[in-house]
């Protein structure tokens, strides 16, 4: 079982601490319980994984804070990264 | 959040001033470059003497100028430093006897100073003092130690050779500490505004009124200013290539990472590079500092901050003259090959999935170990690069 780690309970994504393939298992844990996901697709070591469906516009929240929005809709499982998530702090 | 059998005091030494040191330097301080090489030799010749190469001091315009002196005045009032010699060379623009004016607003602590160019060359100038902090250093040794409340601990957080692991792992233990020293009635320093931008809406939101958020908004912009005036827009190509490779997808993700370091208390104040922070200055407060290590460092130890904690995923060796810098890192590789420059493994957040709050209490160990007298990597190796902040290039 691959692990990831959640920063904050509020965050929709979380870290995984080892690189994680297509198809399998991550667990990690939201305040004393574990919870078990299925990799939707890689996710490179110390990159995001969605816990949940984000639809397009939607916050991105880790460390309990707004980090940007999703710019189209990911799926639970799927790589949250720069080709589906923007900044709001560019100016 | 503190337990209550939790140690809150370590053995240190209660300076003339009222402030509270850790160590017990005679600081010989080189007002300028140009006196940075005596200084060292001074220092080398007395056990218990600590100096470092100054590479401002002259060709300075004053808003530049006020920087290094805020430096060396703050240095000298540290309270980890017994006394101070400055080495001056006479014609910088920080001339001797501005120095010491600004280091007598400061501090009553003992002060001697010698001109170069008075006392005829570097040799004459070694001797007599040499004499004078032989001298200092012997009555220095006769401090006798006291009990010292933790509440009188100014905590200078830093990052530098972050990874990934640095926002995830080392970060948020070091914040854990914050908020342990500030419930134990402390003071932390988060410095780094550079590493605010992007994140300076969400630290504003901490702030403990209008004024303080209105400040933190007001440094990031300045500092983002100053880079515009230079044609350079530090939001561009930030997170950096290797910042996304490593999993950091957006500006703020990447501040919050940094500002973690902070802990989770309001901000109670902002202060500017190199000023001296109050002893009544309780809780979180901000300094205006770069992200360059040696030089957001030494504002913070300006400030009168006894020690540092020095977050680093990839491993750095730095320390100062005058303070410890306790460094940790939260990548395990890491730690297994720089171990000679580290001194506190915090990887065990991601190798074993443990709490940073857990993690802290082992480091708030650490940290009164370290207060009261351990010595940490850094300073067994002697290390003591120092570096002050630039408004500007050299005249």
């Amino acid at each position: 079982m691959k692990k990831a780690l959640l920063v904050h309970p509020a965050d929709n994504v979380a870290v995984v601490t080892e690189e994680v393939a297509a198809g399998e298992q991550v667990e990690y844990d939201r305040e004393g319980e574990t919870v078990i996901l299925t990799a939707a697709e890689l996710v490179p070591v110390y990159h995001k994984i969605a816990l949940r469906t984000l639809q397009k516009g939607e916050a991105v929240v880790k460390y309990g804070e707004i980090i940007g929005q999703a710019v189209c809709i990911i799926g639970k499982g799927n790589h949250v990264h720069c080709h589906n998530t923007d900044s709001f702090a560019i100016s | 959040m503190t337990d209550t059998k939790e140690p809150l005091s370590f053995q240190g030494y209660r300076r003339p001033d009222g402030r509270a040191g850790i160590r017990n330097h005679i600081l010989i301080l080189p007002a300028s470059v140009c006196a940075s090489d005596t200084a060292e030799q001074i220092a080398r010749q007395v056990e218990g003497a600590v100096s470092f190469h100054n590479q401002t001091g002259c060709s300075q315009v004053p808003s530049d100028m006020q920087y290094t002196m805020d430096v060396l005045a703050g240095f000298a009032a540290n309270p980890n430093v017994y006394g101070t010699i400055v080495i001056a060379l006479g014609c910088e623009n920080c001339q001797c006897d501005l120095v010491v004016d600004a280091i007598r607003e400061r501090t009553c602590k003992p002060l001697v100073s010698l001109v170069i160019q008075h006392e005829g060359g570097t040799i004459r100038t070694v001797e007599k003092a040499v004499r004078i902090a032989r001298n200092m250093a012997a009555e220095a040794s006769m401090a006798v130690k006291e009990t010292i409340s933790v509440s009188e601990l100014i905590l200078a957080t830093e990052c530098g050779g972050s990874d990934p692991t640095s926002g995830l792992a080392a970060n948020p233990v070091i914040g854990c500490l914050c908020d342990r020293i500030i419930a134990a009635g402390g003071t932390a320093i988060l410095s780094e505004t550079t590493e605010f931008i992007g994140a300076e809406k969400i630290l504003a939101k901490r702030a403990a009124n209008q004024e303080v958020h209105d400040r933190i908004l007001d440094i990031v912009a300045r500092y983002e200013e100053h880079f515009r005036r230079n044609g350079e827009n530090v939001r561009r190509g930030n997170p950096s290539p290797g910042n996304k490779e490593g999993g950091i997808t957006t500006l703020e993700e990447k501040s919050l990472g940094c500002i973690h370091k902070g802990g989770s208390t309001e901000i109670k104040a902002v202060f500017d590079y190199g000023k001296q922070i109050p002893v009544t200055q309780k809780g979180l407060v901000i300094m205006d500092t770069p992200g360059n290590d040696p030089s957001s460092i030494a504002g913070m130890l300006a400030g009168g901050a006894q020690v540092c904690v020095f977050s680093s995923g990839r491993g750095t060796p730095l320390g100062s003259p005058i303070a410890p810098v306790i460094k940790i890192t939260g990548n395990a590789g890491t730690w297994a090959v720089m171990e000679d420059n580290i001194d506190f493994d915090a990887s065990s957040v991601i190798t074993e999935n443990r709490k940073p709050e857990d993690l802290s209490a082992d480091l708030y160990q650490m940290l009164l170990s370290v207060c009261s007298g351990r010595l940490t990597k850094a300073e067994l190796l002697g290390f003591t690069e120092t570096a002050v902040m630039r408004a500007c290039n050299y005249v």
